[in-house]
């Protein structure tokens, strides 16, 4: 292990080091101070080389690492952007088709968490940039898991478009419910389909997300627009889901940075412009000292891109090289290290069961390690 | 979370075949299962009337010789090769398919290789390894990860470089989709996932070669395996499971529900692509549904236009949900609407704000 510095995460990149198999299991997290988690899968496919190889795009990035542990040979794998990030979340690479737009069939972190922990739907969030594809990663088909234990999730491309919004204007805002009205469509809503009604908790939540909907519309998430504005969006879905659920598991999956297939410097474009809007994320919860003393962050690609320009100029995926099959995973908290580079080789689905160990929960079916060298 | 409760399993409703309403699901609550099905929406006010009393043969016919199934049929298509919002194919090729394909111009095979010629494909999918991942995926079904040299190939083919890629020589892009267009494998797979679209179970592997065959030999007949389909015992068993409907579905139903109308193209885009960001898209379901309902745009009758509630919630359940009111709903949502703070507009808005109501 060694202190951070940019030659030291460029070495470490360039290692082979065998990896470091710890056995995954949950273990009570006795005496931890972290108490909520958020994850950025900074996905699109990101090089080390326009991240820490390149620190003026991404000087909040490079503020986490100098604050936690970086591991500069986290090893990906090449399943196309949806089959690699869901590994990330599930600890299991499995082959997923590229615009394969179903579930998976492995259970999530997310499912996990809430199952072991007993957390409902309103602790743990996603926010996905990605549309409709990206929704699947919130909760698998495991017949032990599933629906009733996935994240609750929103994309903040999808939702928050400009034109979405000119739809709701077209219909004008709806009227408020006088509390005896709203006691009659309890009442007849109750009575459809005889007993089966949906749990207390799970209507709560879903009220509170239609609010949280509407209000989001009018703090102009919609107007983000340019290159890059879906993980902007994204970002900053995720960062007022902080202030209003205070969710105890956050994720964020971020798609842009695949502009690179056409353009290199739009690529470079999305990567700063996400490390602007993670450093807001950041901020956020920094300035909040509940929230400052008892969250630990991760930030980490799903893969990397090809050591060469294509001949559009752009970059594609799937060359095989160490520039593709490593990227660089940061985690920073209260119960990690600070400031150190961990140069032994990592893989991206030791994600999963890291943080069900972290939190106390048991990732069963996760075939990845616990990340070595992670805790002070 | 997203439909997690169990969902009524309602009865077969094969006495339909001859005419006669089931027990539970009347007749109106198969045509609305027929219509999304096979046109994307529930009917029109004009086409239940039209429809009453007629074998469901006869009307499965008539749909499926229609502009409109098509156009839903290609619709289905798009999504699931993603090609939606900004990259829907905007080319005539594509355009043009709901009319080419009713007027019998071409067949479906044909259909699906002028999606996968389109910019849009391409640009959905750029670069070697994603093209050709894809192509191999979507249209053949296999796991690319299990065949990494026809994926090497395939690659070299896209770039321009002469090869065997599925057995056959090629050298272009174009060569990739064609190639795989040819192969026997993409007829197995679209008739498996399409059987499993619309009658909701795996296809039998020796109906599904025989029907391969079929396709093979008569490039157009796709409407007539869909009618067989419609017509088996496989899928009276599917209209006595409800399962929940799509965003883009429970779009269009909402709107011709509600305000008798398909909703425009882009209005319609925009509100399924906002409701595809949710995992759990019920919260702003109901928040269309209401914000809709509260509009004014909704022709809702006035109280004193409904002479007889019991009669107008029975037809409200029949309509919008596709069964029968039950006495205990019927004795509930009566009383209910007995006290003035209920307005017709409430009611509609209970059922159709209810996870049954997402379902078909």
């Amino acid at each position: 292990m060694s202190r951070l510095d940019r030659r030291n995460l460029l070495t470490g990149a360039a290692l082979g080091a065998a990896a470091l198999a710890l056995p995954a299991r949950a273990l009570a997290p006795f005496g931890r101070k972290t108490k909520r988690m958020l994850v950025v899968s900074f996905s699109g496919g990101i090089r080390t080389r326009e991240t820490f190889g390149t620190p003026a795009n991404v000087p909040n990035l490079m503020r986490l690492a100098s604050e936690g542990v970086s591991f500069p040979r986290t090893r990906a794998s090449n399943l196309g952007h949806f089959g690699a990030t869901l590994s990330i979340f599930t600890g299991i690479s499995e082959a997923r088709g590229i615009r394969d737009n179903a579930r998976g069939t492995d259970p999530t972190l997310f499912e996990y968490l809430r199952k072991d922990l007993g957390w409902s739907a309103g602790d743990v969030w996603i926010s996905t940039s990605g549309g409709a594809q990206e929704s699947n990663v919130s909760y698998s088909l495991h017949p032990e898991y599933g629906a009733a234990f996935g994240a609750s999730s929103l994309d903040g491309d999808g939702i928050f478009n400009a034109e979405f919004k000119g739809v709701l204007d077209a219909y004008g805002r709806p009227r408020e419910m006088p509390p005896e009205e709203l006691a009659l469509l309890e009442r007849m809503r109750g009575a459809i389909g005889g007993a089966d009604r949906e749990r207390v908790e799970e209507a709560e939540t879903a009220a509170r997300v239609e609010r949280f909907l509407l209000d989001e519309l009018k703090r102009g998430t919609q107007d983000l627009n340019g290159i890059g504005a879906a993980d902007a969006k994204a970002l900053k879905v995720a960062r007022n889901l902080l202030a209003v659920f205070r969710p105890r598991f956050l994720s964020v999956v971020l798609r842009d940075a695949d502009v690179a297939h056409a353009s290199f410097n739009n690529y470079v474009q999305v990567i700063r412009r996400n490390d602007e809007m993670l450093g807001q994320l950041l901020d956020s919860l920094r300035r909040d000292r509940e929230l400052a003393e008892t969250t630990s962050i991760l930030v980490v690609p799903e893969f990397g891109r090809d050591a060469d320009l294509n001949s559009r100029r752009g970059l594609d995926h799937g060359d095989g090289s160490d520039d593709f099959r490593y990227v660089t995973m940061v985690c920073a908290g209260p119960d990690f290290r600070r400031g150190e580079v961990v140069n032994e080789e990592v893989r991206t689905i030791d994600v999963c069961s890291t943080v069900c160990e972290l939190l106390g929960a048991e990732a069963r079916y996760a075939r990845g390690a616990r990340l070595p060298k992670l805790y002070a | 979370m997203p439909f997690s409760g169990p969902y009524p399993i309602l009865p077969s409703a094969g006495s339909v075949l001859s005419g006669r309403p089931g027990p539970t699901v009347p007749e109106s609550g198969v045509w609305r299962s027929l219509a999304i099905d096979l046109l994307g929406r529930p009917p029109l006010a004009a086409e239940r009337a039209a429809w009453g009393g007629r074998a469901r043969a006869e009307v499965t016919a008539e749909l499926l010789g229609r502009v409109d199934f098509w156009q839903n049929w290609l619709e289905e298509q798009l999504y699931y090769f993603l090609l939606i919002d900004n990259f829907r194919p905007e080319t005539e090729g594509v355009t043009d398919l709901p009319a080419d394909l009713a007027g019998q111009k071409v067949g479906v095979v044909e259909a699906l290789h002028r999606i996968c010629l389109s910019s849009s494909f391409d640009r959905r999918n750029p670069g070697p390894d994603t093209f050709v991942s894809v192509v191999m995926e979507q249209l053949l079904g296999l796991t690319v990860q299990k065949l990494p040299r026809e994926l090497e190939i395939g690659k070299r083919l896209y770039d321009g470089a002469s090869g065997k890629f599925l057995g056959q020589a090629g050298s272009s892009q174009a060569d990739v989709v064609h190639l795989a267009i040819q192969d026997p494998r993409c007829l197995r797979h679209f008739l498996a996932r399409e059987y499993e679209r619309l009658v909701r179970r795996a296809i039998e592997p020796k109906g599904l070669e025989a029907q391969a065959r079929r396709l093979q030999a008569e490039p157009r007949a796709y409407p007539a395996i869909v009618q067989e389909w419609l017509a088996s015992p496989a899928y009276e068993e599917r209209l006595g499971r409800r399962l929940p409907l799509t965003n883009r579905l429970f779009v269009r139903t909402l709107f011709v529900d509600l305000q008798g109308r398909l909703p425009e193209f882009e209005e319609g885009q925009r509100l399924r692509s906002a409701l595809d960001g949710l995992a759990d898209s019920r919260p702003l379901r109901a928040l269309v549904a209401r914000l809709m309902l509260d509009s004014g745009q909704v022709p809702v009758p006035e109280r004193a236009a409904i002479p007889d509630p019991g009669a107008w919630l029975s037809e409200s359940f029949e309509r919008l949900l596709g069964r029968s009111i039950t006495a205990a709903e019927s004795a509930e949502f009566q009383a209910a609407f007995a006290d003035p703070a209920c307005r017709p507009a409430t009611v509609l808005y209970a059922i159709v704000s209810h996870p049954e109501y997402q379902t078909w």
